[in-house]
């Protein structure tokens, strides 16, 4: 058994292979904005998932022209085949993943593994910042099919369609409301969706090395939990950076057709007045 | 109010910095990051499990005999922001008597506006440091 899509995935030495190759750019999207400056893939790109893809003022995304604004001027045409990595087993990899995939590019992937890998295999790391000749990139209108506003989540429970909450299980139970250091990330109630099950993101990667884990592993993970290729399924986390693993496991790996990220997550739900909520 | 002097000239240093240098002082901050001594390496071994996404910052301090805290940390070389805000806290603040690091408030960091050079939204972990480093330094005033 292999992964439903395995286009979606390249390992570190397809990475080193590529490295000045003109049509591919690779990215890397960090929890911690400082790594890429202390050491970064040579000749790799940085978007920071705050900084560089949130919208500056409203607690939303780059708008489509903004989002044009960023791929142009990291030398990205609609053709280059974009890869992503990152720390902490390819969080934020996956949510820039998930963003390039949300205005319409479609030739992305994963480097398998992340930052950790790479460092692992002690391939080289520079501080030379690239430059890129800028393009002309052209977005598509948001893709809202990959992603989940609060009213969809209403519809998704009134509909009894599967929830998949990815945090770490002291925040399902809710014994813990936020996270402590994280003061812009709190949520005023503790718990869960109701009826979501509780996947965190952790079990779809191995801890040693950050990769992903087997088809079968991750088969038996989800469906195990009811969560099947049939369902039309809603992942959420705290602000949405974790989910976007699992997005990417069930879409690309497990080859689900309808998956959505619920960006808002917990920092939403948590604080929506009138919202149900389990504990 | 001002802060403790050291700390003082630090903030007031940074706040006078370009983006750039902004950067540079706090990836040499987090390079310079000291290794925790080897006689805390057993009490690090006995720390709490911390929840998963919060960088675990384990953090000691020691009492000289003039009453002064000196501050051992340590913080995953994973975690550079962490560990560069962690490093500019203990250089401003070693040596001070837990009086002093008690004074210092949350926001003391805001004039820094380190958030030009790395994501606003981890420079609040100053915060965190910092109140974690306030409750060694309440401990230390009883002992």
């Amino acid at each position: 058994m292999s992964y439903a899509h395995p286009e979606y995935l390249v390992d570190t030495e397809w990475v080193a292979n590529h490295l000045d190759d003109p049509n591919v750019r690779i990215i890397e999207s960090d929890e911690d904005p400082l790594l890429y400056a202390i050491g970064h893939i040579p000749g790799s790109a940085q978007v920071d998932w705050f900084s560089t893809l949130q919208h500056p003022l409203r607690r939303d995304f780059l708008t489509k022209e903004q989002f044009e604004e960023v791929a142009s001027s990291l030398g990205i045409t609609n053709d280059t085949t974009v890869v992503f990595y990152g720390d902490k087993s390819n969080w934020f990899a996956c949510y820039a993943l998930w963003l390039f995939q949300y205005y319409g590019h479609q030739n992305v992937k994963i480097m398998n593994g992340g930052r950790i890998k790479w460092e692992q295999e002690k391939r080289p790391l520079v501080k030379k910042i690239p430059s890129f000749s800028r393009t002309t990139y052209s977005a598509k209108e948001a893709d809202k099919s990959i992603r989940a506003f609060r009213d969809d989540v209403f519809k998704q429970l009134e509909e009894k369609k599967p929830l998949v909450d990815v945090r770490s299980p002291k925040e399902y139970s809710g014994e813990l409301t936020h996270m402590p250091n994280y003061p812009q990330e709190g949520a005023t109630r503790a718990g869960h969706i109701p009826t979501a099950v509780s996947i965190p993101w952790a079990q779809a990667v191995n801890e040693a090395d950050a990769t992903f884990k087997t088809p079968e592993e991750l088969r038996a993970l989800y469906e195990g939990k009811n969560i099947k290729a049939d369902g039309e399924i809603i992942a959420y986390c705290r602000i949405g950076e974790r989910s976007s693993l699992t997005w990417f496991v069930l879409k690309y790996l497990l080859g689900y057709p309808t998956v959505k990220n619920y960006d808002g997550s917990w920092t939403e739900w948590g604080n929506l007045v009138d919202a149900p909520i389990e504990k | 109010m001002s802060l403790p002097q050291k700390l003082q000239e630090i903030v007031d240093d940074i706040a006078s910095m370009s983006r750039e240098e902004k950067l540079e002082t706090l990836i040499s901050y987090a390079e310079s990051f000291p290794v925790l001594p080897e006689r805390y390496k057993n009490e690090r071994n006995q720390m709490e499990a911390v929840p998963e996404c919060m960088t675990p910052v384990f953090l000691i301090a020691e009492k000289q005999d003039d009453g002064g805290l000196i501050f051992h940390f340590d913080i995953p070389p994973q975690s550079p922001t962490v560990r560069g805000l962690a490093s500019i806290l203990a250089s401003g603040l070693n040596g001070c008597k837990p009086e002093e690091v008690l004074s210092v408030p949350a926001d003391f960091y805001t004039p820094m506006k380190l958030e030009e050079a790395v994501s606003g939204q981890r420079i609040n972990g100053f915060r965190g440091v910092l109140a974690h480093m306030k409750q060694v330094a309440v401990k230390a005033m009883s002992a």
